[in-house]
Formats: C-alpha cells, structure tokens, sequence
C-alpha cells in the first residue's frame, strides 16, 4: 500500500521524487529521482533521467539512468539512454541502446 | 489492489502534468496539473498544490488550488482546501476548512441573464444621477426659483438658462454628456419635477 504506483492510464509530465519504491505502469516524462527502487512494468514508459538506487525495467525507458546499486534490463524491455550504475544486468530478449559505465 | 490503482506514496513528489483515467490516491506531494476522468482523493498525509480536472475529489488532506469536477468534491472532516471548486456536487462536512469561491454549474445559466439586467439597470442608474444633479437643482432652486416654473418645456428652460446661469453651471457637470443643449433640458425637468413636487407639497 505504501508502495507508489503510476497506473497504466495515467502520464505525468514533470518531476517525481521521493523516498520510496516507485512501480510505473504508466508514463512519465520529464526526471525521476528515488532514494529506493524504480521499476517500470511492461506497460510502463519512461522518457526521463532517472536517479535512484535500484532499477528494474521490463517497460520502456528512454533517458540516462543513474543509479546507486543496480540497474536490470529485463527481457522484452526497451531501453534508449546511457546507464551508469555499479551492477548492471541485462537479461536475454532486452533490447538496449546507450552506454554502460559500471565504474 | 494498489496495483489497480495510482498511488502517490508519502515520501513522493511529483511536480509537473498528471493525466490519467482511473482513480488517483495521494498520500504524498503532487504539485502542478492533476487531470483525470475518475476520482481523486487526497488522504490526511497528502498535499495536492495543483489545478485539478476530474469527475470526483474527495480531500482528506490539503489541497490549494482550483478544483474542477464533473460530478462531486467531497472535503471531509480532516481536509483543508484553498481555491476555488467548481461542480455540481460539493460536500464540506463538519470539521472541514475551506476558504474559496464555489460554483455549482447548475446557477451559471440564471447567471448570464443576471448580469444583463443590471446592466439595464446601471442605465437607469443614469438616471438616478440625474436625479442626483435634481438634487443640485434643489439647491439652485432658491437662487432661480423662476425656472421651476418651467414645466415640460425645455425651450423654457433655454429661456431660462440665461436668467439663471450661475444655478445651470453646477447641474452640466454631473450629467457627464457632452451634449450641450439637451443635456440642460432633462435636467431642468427633473429639476422642475422635483421642484412641482415640492411646491405641491408645499401646497399641502
């Protein structure tokens, strides 16, 4: 309950930050900055930087991530943007376009 | 649940545009534009700085902003808005702050047809001023008590002007218009009006 979740139907244009897990479904554009966990759902899509800890990503992305701990691509997700993250992932059917820096 | 549903956690901002067509829970900060075709409700943590669009609101928590609705806005007991809401339905229960202007759409016919007749009315209000500069006459009158005379005759009234130029003077700046000749004439009526008035009480 506590978790915060952008349903399928709604877009955001604008800026979300916040200290806890975000589940996107929907769209958002703009810039996402998170303490916690992003994860974009299937339906999801994201056309923003993004800056939080952790990164799941089964929907769409596009943007620069950056993240504190670890950035999964899931497989049938679609990702366009620079990631840069100490451990990235990206599973078999992901598709990605962009750089990896795992410094 | 919370996967059918939007859900704006505690710790969360969100500045910017949201549109949506299902129902929207705020439990944290949504600052900016909230459009949705369903319900928005804003609970005791939430705080919605926003002008927001949707079919239901009800506020538990702050909103400051203009609300629009389709169907209701429901403040209950916790919530506390400033703005202006604008629905059919609105519902502030006991224990609800509120201060702003509310519409309930249903009186906005009745409304347009209010404004034209004070309109009409702000016209006979001219005419109340020239009763207004009646009143002026009043005071002229003892300095021309000829003129009274001169009942519904304006051309008396011209006559007249030259006799009693100095009581005419004060009466042309109230009328505001510029017309020279005719503007005196209606106001040496009233004035005359006034003045029968007066003498006929006078005769009583």
């Amino acid at each position: 309950m506590a978790n915060t979740v952008i349903g399928s139907s709604i877009v955001i244009d604008g800026e979300i930050t916040g200290d806890e897990d975000l589940v996107i479904q929907g769209t958002v554009k703009g810039k996402i900055g998170l303490k916690q966990s992003l994860y974009v759902e299937g339906t999801g899509t994201v056309e923003a930087d993004i800056q939080t800890q952790n990164v799941e990503i089964a929907g769409q992305v596009t943007g620069n991530i950056t993240a504190t701990d670890k950035v999964e691509l899931k497989a049938n997700c679609r990702m366009v943007g620079d990631i840069k993250a100490p451990r990235i992932l990206i599973a078999d059917g992901a598709s990605f376009k962009g750089n990896v820096d795992m410094d | 649940m919370a996967d059918t549903q939007t859900v704006v956690g505690e710790t969360i901002l969100v500045s910017g545009n949201l549109n949506g067509d299902e129902d929207l829970l705020v439990l944290g900060k949504v600052e900016g534009s909230i459009t949705l075709t369903k319900t928005l409700h804003v609970q005791e943590s939430g705080i919605v700085k926003a002008n927001v669009q949707v079919k239901n609101a009800v506020i538990s928590g702050i909103v400051v902003g203009n609300i629009t609705a389709s169907d209701s806005v429901e403040i209950t007991e916790q919530g506390r808005m400033v703005g202006d809401i604008k629905a059919p339905r609105i519902i502030i229960v006991e224990g609800a702050s509120f201060r702003g202007h509310i519409d309930m759409g249903d009186l906005e016919a009745q409304r347009p047809s209010g404004p034209l007749p004070p309109r009409t009315e702000t016209r006979p209000l001219g005419a109340p001023r020239t009763s207004r500069p009646a009143i002026g006459a009043g005071f002229a009158r003892p300095k021309a008590a000829e003129p009274a005379k001169d009942v519904k005759a304006p051309v008396v009234a011209a006559a007249a002007k030259t006799p009693v130029p100095a009581a005419k003077a004060p009466v042309p700046p109230p009328p505001k218009v510029a017309a020279k000749a005719p503007a005196p004439p209606p106001k040496p009526a009233a004035t005359v009006v006034a003045g029968g008035k007066k003498k006929v009480v006078v005769k009583k």
